[in-house]
């Protein structure tokens, strides 16, 4: 599964076209999406789903984007 | 808005970095045809030392102020180039407006404003190159007479950088709202990287023009070159196993800051500014609001670098005795790409001045070996960023902030990887195989070597001066020091300064010392 993941100044906002999760830190994300990855059925019990987030390179202001262009993408293995 | 690094080829036709390696090497490509023959480089603008009233006998007239480089160099149509003069302004202008703007149509900028502000920024650059150009800013001892003065300032054409700079920080510090609106144009990055693309044909054609003088100093200097390329190379390994723990300790044993900020500011300070905060802040997974604030104070101290340290080892300490010493210590210490080539271009100016001056004539270096030799330790910096941020991602997703079920990707390195090198290592590599492919410098292969000079010199040569010039330019407008004082920024501030200047800026040069001294530069004097 693929999602973007940004920073709103103050929580990471994890989304894709059917969920969207947030969160102040990175850990609090990642429990955040398996709950609700498990309550909405998108991983079965027992299984282990690797979700990719790309960063949205739009977070970082325009005029720092000129000296880097790339923040994190990142995988996390959620387990049902 | 979008705009994420998914697969290896993400940002080809959208990110800058890619943008520098297509405009330098489509113009590089454009030079290489002159081998063929056909010379479609020619029309790039360059500007001579000039004065108001040229002495009898002597030379500067204002109306050959600025000329075509192909009136000189061009094998096939140097009568056609002589004829442009100073219309070869417009027709820079009209090519250069016609490739950045196609850049900033794909990059989706805003494209009205981008075409206004890159015109104000171009024809600024260029006035301000004129004026840099008048004898008494850049004649050196040697030739004042024949300019009929009896004294200069002697600063070459590091005249027309000092005051690109100060005309674009005027902007950036008392026309704040102009300064906003020329921003979208205000590219210092995307400039300096397109000109170290053009570096890259600078240091290929390098044992070229050596050759012109004889075989072995063409020889002597693709040796030198590759010497440098090593040395650069070790020199950076050994300045980050040395620089990022170092400031890191400092921010935090004495500055107490916490060690996210810590480390987004360690690399910053100590590896390549910008980039390097914004790459570790990801792999550390800071709040992007780390590495902004980090890198706002990066690009107002980097300048204050670039206004200070060429003056500095010019006339202080190594000065024209271990002048790679000076330009691999500038790679080293002054952070993002754009002041560190400018600070290396401005001290190969000044030093190469110094040398003519201190010997009466008798020592000439050709221009841009100092130069190359700032950005080639800065090139192997870029470099290794990736990897760098690659090895602190592994630090803190597997050890520090231990997150179950968290991978970091090999991808990653890809990504922070400098793109813009690979223009600079292609241009350099393919015309040091055009010296060695035609009997580099032997009698029977020096009419191909005298046709690829003629599509190189307005290369590496007038587009990539003049690059430099809208890079100090563009460095000016963007940088504003009240951000200095902003109390928010706190003990960083003093980090930076207590870092910056007590122990990077030493130990680069005892880095670069330990593997440039000695280190010569060929005298080109005939």
């Amino acid at each position: 599964m693929e999602m973007i993941i940004s920073h709103n100044g103050r929580d990471w906002v994890a989304e894709n076209e059917s969920l969207r999760v947030s969160a102040p830190t990175l850990e609090l994300l990642d429990i955040r999406l398996t709950e609700k990855m498990r309550a909405g059925h998108m991983v079965a019990r027992g299984q282990v789903k690797k979700v990719f987030m790309a960063f949205n390179n739009a977070t970082i202001p325009q005029w720092i984007r000129q000296y880097a262009q790339h923040y994190f993408n990142r995988i996390v293995e959620v387990r049902g | 808005m979008t705009s994420v690094n998914r697969k290896w080829y993400s940002g080809m036709l959208t990110q800058e970095d890619w943008w520098a390696v297509w405009l330098g090497l489509f113009f590089f490509g454009l030079g290489l045809l002159s081998i063929a023959g056909v010379d479609l480089v020619g029309w790039a603008v360059y500007p001579k030392k000039w004065v108001f009233n040229v002495p009898e006998g002597g030379t500067g007239s204002i109306s050959h102020a600025f000329y075509a480089l192909g009136s000189k160099y061009s094998l096939t149509a140097k009568a056609f180039y002589k004829g442009l003069g100073w219309w070869s302004i417009i027709w820079t202008y009209v090519i250069f407006t016609i490739a950045t703007c196609i850049g900033a149509y794909c990059m989706k900028w805003d494209l009205k404003r981008y075409f206004v502000g890159w015109t104000i920024i171009y024809f600024l650059t260029i006035a301000t190159w004129f004026v840099g150009h008048h004898a008494f800013f850049a004649a050196n001892k040697t030739n004042w007479h024949k300019y009929g003065l009896n004294f200069a300032l002697s600063l070459g054409g590091g005249a027309s950088f000092i005051l690109a700079l100060i005309i674009g920080l005027i902007i950036g510090n008392f026309f704040k709202g102009f300064a906003s609106y020329l921003s979208e144009a205000a590219k210092p990055e995307w400039f300096i990287k397109t000109a170290i693309v053009f570096l890259g044909v600078k240091v290929g054609y390098l044992p070229i023009k050596a050759a012109a003088t004889s075989a072995k100093l063409g020889h002597q200097m693709a040796d030198l070159t590759g010497h440098l390329f090593l040395a650069g190379a070790v020199a950076t390994i050994v300045a980050y196993m040395i620089f990022w723990p170092g400031v890191y300790l400092i921010a935090r044993r004495i500055f107490k800051l916490p060690r996210k900020t810590a480390a987004v500011l360690g690399s910053g300070i100590s590896i390549c500014g910008v980039s390097a905060a914004v790459a570790t802040g990801g792999a550390v997974r800071a709040k992007p609001v780390v590495s902004i604030m980090v890198s706002a104070l990066v690009v107002v101290w980097a300048v204050i670098e670039l206004v200070v340290l060429p003056g500095f080892f010019t006339h202080v300490w190594p000065g024209t005795s271990d002048p790679l010493v000076a330009g691999s210590a500038m790679g080293m210490a002054v952070k993002t790409d754009g002041a560190d080539a400018a600070a290396g271009d401005l001290l190969d100016e000044f030093l190469r001045n110094k040398i003519e001056v201190e010997t009466n004539g008798r020592v000439k270096w050709p221009e841009g070996v100092i130069t190359t030799s700032a950005v080639m330790t800065k090139v192997w910096i870029d470099m290794f960023i990736g990897l760098w941020a690659f090895v602190l991602a592994m630090v803190w997703v597997y050890k520090i902030d231990r997150r179950p079920g968290e991978t970091v990707m090999a991808s990653e390195v890809w990504h922070r990887f400098p793109k813009f090198v690979l223009g600079y290592f292609t241009a350099w590599f393919i015309y040091l195989a055009i010296f060695f492919l035609n009997g580099a410098g032997a009698p029977e292969g020096m009419h191909v070597l005298k046709a690829a000079k003629a599509g190189a010199v307005p290369v590496e040569k007038g587009f990539r001066k003049l690059f430099f010039m809208l890079t100090f330019m563009s460095l000016g407008i963007i940088t504003d020091f009240s951000k200095l004082a902003e109390a928010k920024f706190g003990r960083m501030v003093w980090v930076y300064f207590v870092a910056l200047f007590l122990f990077i800026i030493p130990v680069a040069v005892i880095i670069a010392y330990l593997f440039h001294h000695g280190m010569t530069i060929p005298n080109i004097a005939g």
